[in-house]
C-alpha cells in the first residue's frame, strides 16, 4: 500500500512538469491546441544543425570514452587493482567540480601554444584558435562529464564477468591483447556499455557550459537562447529532449533490465 | 629426454616463496597431478607452466624449447580452469572453435574440429546452446573439449572438478583421463582431493608450503609415503610415538606393547624414539588369520560408512582406527569388547624420529 503511495508520489514528480510543460507547448494557438511550436521549431534550420552536431558530439564523446575507458578499466582490474581506490575518486570528481572550473581550464591551457614543460618547444598550437581544435577540446571536456557514468558502468560490467579468467583463457587459447578484449572483453559487457554510451548521450545533447563558452553552436546553447527569446518553441523542445532522454532510459532498460550481465551479452 | 621440464623453478610474492626450487620432468602422453593443500603453491607452478606467472628464478623446457619467459598466448598450451572459464557470449560450437579461429584456420577446418570435439565430450545435441543454458559438468565438458580443440602440447587442468557434485565429479574425472589416453596428450591436474590425484594419475607430485614433498605413482604415493606430511595427507593414517628395540629385527616397543616393522631402521639405535604410522585398513580381526603382529585391543566405537566399516580401537594406551569391508556376513564385535586385530609388518611404517 505505502509503496504505491510513493510510486505514485514519485511518478508525479516527473510526470507533472512533463504534463505542464507539453500542455504549454502545444498552446501557441491561442485556444487551441496544435503542434505549431514543434512545427515552428523543426523548421528552424539552427535546429537541424545544431541538433546534428550536439549528436556528432556525442557520438565522437561516446566512441573516444570506449577507447579510453574500456582498456583503463580492463587493465586496472587485470593488473592493477590496487590503482582502483584512486580511480573512483578520480571518476567521482566531475560530481564535485563544476563544468564551468572545467571549461575555463581548458579555454587556459590551450587558447595558447602548448609547450613541453619546462622547455620553450611547442607541442601544437592553440586548440581554441580552430574549428577543429575545439572540436577535441569539447570531447575532452565531455569524456570528462561522462566520465563518472561511463567509466562505472563499464567497471561495473567488467565486475559481473571474470574478467582475468577470460582473459587468461583466451590467452591460453591463442589470442593476444587486441583479440582478447574486441572479442572476449568488450562483448560480454555490451549492455553496460550501452548504458554508459546512453547516459553520455544524454548528457552531451542537453550540455550548455562548455558548449557556450567554447563558442561552439552546439543544441544545448541554442535551446537556452531561445528559451530567452520565445516562450512555446522551447517547451516544445523540451519536451522532445525530455521523450528522447527516456527513450534512452527505456532502450537501457530493455538491454539489461532484469537480466544478469552474462546473459544480456547473447 | 622429458618432454615438459621444470628445473629448478620458484616463485616469490613479496618475501613469500610461493614455490621453492621445484624440480620435474614429465614425459609426454603422461598424466601427472600437483595434490596438496591450498596455498601449496601448486596452482603456481600449474600458471608458471601456462605462462601466467613467469618464474623468479629456474627454467621450464617444453619439446626441448626454452618456454620460461614466453607469452602464454605463444606457448600452445590448453587449460581447463575450475571456474570453467566460457565464453559468456559464444555458443558451445563457438567456444570451442575460438583457438582455431585466433589461429586462422580456415572455416572447414574449424567445423570439422569443432564437430569432432563436440562429439568427443558428448554434447551434439548442445552445440548451439550458450554456457549459461548448461549444468556445471557440461560447461566444464565444454572447457575440456575448447583446449583440446587446439591440439595444445599440453593439457593444464586447474582443479577441474571442485566446482561440480560428486557424482559429476567422479564421472568427469574418468571421462577426462580416458579422452587424456586416447589422444595420448601430456597432462597437468591440479587438485587438492587425494582421491582424485590417486585415480586418474601416472604419477602424483605431493607439494606442501611451497615444496615438493613426495613424486611417485599413486600406488608408491599411498603406500610408501616418504615424509610424514604425504602420509597423514594422502589416506587416513593411524600414527603413534615408539621406541626402538631392535634395529636388525625391526622390533618397536609402543607403550609396552611389541611390534615389528619392515620399514629401514638405517641410522637408528636401540633406544631411539621413532613415530609409526598404520593405515587403517591394513588392520584385521586376527581371527580372520594372523599376521606378523598380534595386537590385544579394546573395541571404542563402530562407524558405516557404506562400503566400508570403522572401528575405533584401544591398542594399549593408543587409540586406531581399523577399516574392513563392510559384507553381509560381516561379524562385528560389540562396542566394549576385548578382541584381537593383526596386521602385517610391511603395515608398520616409519615415519621418522618422534619429537621428544
Amino acid at each position: 500500500m505505502w509503496s504505491w503511495f510513493w510510486f505514485i508520489l514519485g511518478a508525479l514528480y516527473f510526470i507533472l512538469p512533463l504534463y505542464a510543460t507539453l500542455e504549454f507547448s502545444l498552446q501557441m494557438k491561442r485556444d487551441q491546441i496544435s503542434l505549431l511550436a514543434y512545427q515552428k521549431a523543426f523548421e528552424d534550420p539552427q535546429f537541424i544543425k545544431t541538433f546534428t552536431y550536439s549528436n556528432v558530439l556525442a557520438l565522437a564523446t561516446i566512441l573516444a570514452g570506449i577507447v579510453l575507458f574500456v582498456p583503463t578499466a580492463y587493465w586496472i582490474r587485470l593488473r592493477l587493482p590496487e590503482a582502483r581506490r584512486l580511480t573512483e575518486f578520480i571518476t567521482f570528481l566531475p560530481f564535485v567540480v563544476p563544468a564551468i572550473i572545467l571549461v575555463f581550464g581548458l579555454i587556459r591551457i590551450y587558447s595558447t601554444p602548448v609547450k613541453i614543460p619546462f622547455t620553450d618547444i611547442e607541442l601544437f598550437q592553440p586548440l581554441t584558435t580552430t574549428h577543429f581544435g575545439t572540436n577535441v577540446l569539447i570531447v575532452a571536456g565531455y569524456m570528462v562529464l561522462a566520465m563518472p557514468y561511463m567509466y562505472r558502468s563499464v567497471d561495473i560490467g567488467m565486475r559481473t564477468v571474470d574478467v582475468r579468467t577470460l582473459t587468461e583463457a583466451a590467452q591460453s587459447l591463442g589470442a593476444n591483447w587486441f583479440t582478447i578484449i574486441t572479442r572476449v572483453i568488450l562483448p560480454n559487457i555490451r549492455a553496460s556499455l550501452l548504458s554508459g554510451a546512453l547516459l553520455t548521450f544524454a548528457i552531451v545533447v542537453g550540455e550548455v557550459t562548455l558548449a557556450s563558452f567554447l563558442g561552439v553552436n552546439a543544441f544545448g546553447p541554442y535551446l537556452f537562447l531561445l528559451g530567452q527569446h520565445l516562450a512555446y518553441q522551447p517547451a516544445a523542445l523540451s519536451f522532445v529532449t525530455f521523450l528522447l532522454t527516456w527513450m534512452a532510459m527505456g532502450l537501457i532498460q530493455l538491454f539489461t533490465g532484469g537480466q544478469g550481465q552474462a546473459a544480456g551479452a547473447h | 629426454m622429458a618432454y615438459l621440464t621444470l628445473s629448478n623453478i620458484s616463485k616469490q610474492f613479496a618475501d613469500t616463496y610461493a614455490v621453492q626450487d621445484f624440480s620435474l620432468d614429465i614425459d609426454k602422453g603422461e598424466f601427472v597431478s600437483f595434490l596438496g593443500p591450498s596455498g601449496c603453491g601448486k596452482t603456481t607452478t600449474l600458471r608458471m607452466v601456462a605462462g601466467f606467472e613467469i618464474p623468479t628464478s629456474g627454467k621450464i623446457t617444453l619439446d626441448g624449447a626454452d618456454i620460461t619467459n614466453k607469452a602464454p598466448n605463444q606457448r600452445h598450451v590448453g587449460m581447463v580452469f575450475q571456474s570453467y572459464a566460457l565464453f559468456p557470449n559464444m555458443t558451445v560450437s563457438q567456444n570451442i572453435g575460438f583457438g582455431l579461429r585466433v589461429r586462422k584456420a580456415s572455416e572447414a577446418e574449424i567445423k570439422e574440429r569443432v564437430k569432432e570435439m563436440v562429439s568427443l565430450v558428448n554434447l551434439e545435441k548442445h552445440a548451439d546452446k550458450y554456457p549459461f543454458q548448461l549444468s556445471g559438468g557440461q560447461q566444464q565438458r565444454v572447457s575440456l573439449a575448447r583446449a583440446l580443440a587446439i591440439r595444445p602440447n599440453v593439457l593444464l587442468l586447474d582443479e577441474p572438478l571442485s566446482a561440480l557434485d560428486a557424482k559429476i565429479r567422479v564421472s568427469l574425472r574418468a571421462e577426462i583421463r580416458s579422452i587424456q589416453k586416447r589422444l595420448g596428450i601430456t597432462a597437468i591436474f591440479v587438485t587438492h582431493d587425494q582421491e582424485e590425484a590417486l585415480s586418474i594419475s601416472d604419477r602424483i607430485v605431493v607439494m606442501y608450503d611451497g615444496n615438493v614433498e613426495q613424486v611417485g605413482t599413486p600406488f608408491d604415493i599411498y603406500n610408501f609415503p616418504r615424509t610424514p606430511f604425504v602420509a597423514n595427507f594422502v589416506g587416513s593414517l593411524n600414527t603413534a610415538a615408539a621406541e626402538v628395540i631392535d634395529p636388525e629385527k625391526g622390533l618397536l616397543n609402543m607403550d609396552g606393547v611389541q611390534l615389528v616393522s619392515a620399514a629401514k631402521m638405517d641410522g637408528l639405535r636401540k633406544g631411539d624414539k621413532v613415530r609409526i604410522a598404520i593405515r587403517p585398513e591394513r588392520f584385521s580381526f586376527a581371527s580372520d588369520g594372523k599376521k606378523a603382529n598380534v595386537l590385544d585391543c579394546q573395541i571404542e566405537n563402530i562407524t558405516f560408512l557404506g562400503s566400508v566399516v570403522r572401528v575405533h580401537i584401544l591398542i594399549g594406551k593408543t587409540k586406531f582406527t581399523m577399516d574392513t569391508f563392510n559384507y553381509p556376513s560381516l561379524a562385528l564385535p560389540q562396542i566394549g569388547d576385548k578382541n584381537q586385530v593383526t596386521c602385517s609388518k610391511e603395515a608398520v611404517l616409519i615415519l621418522g624420529e618422534a619429537a621428544s
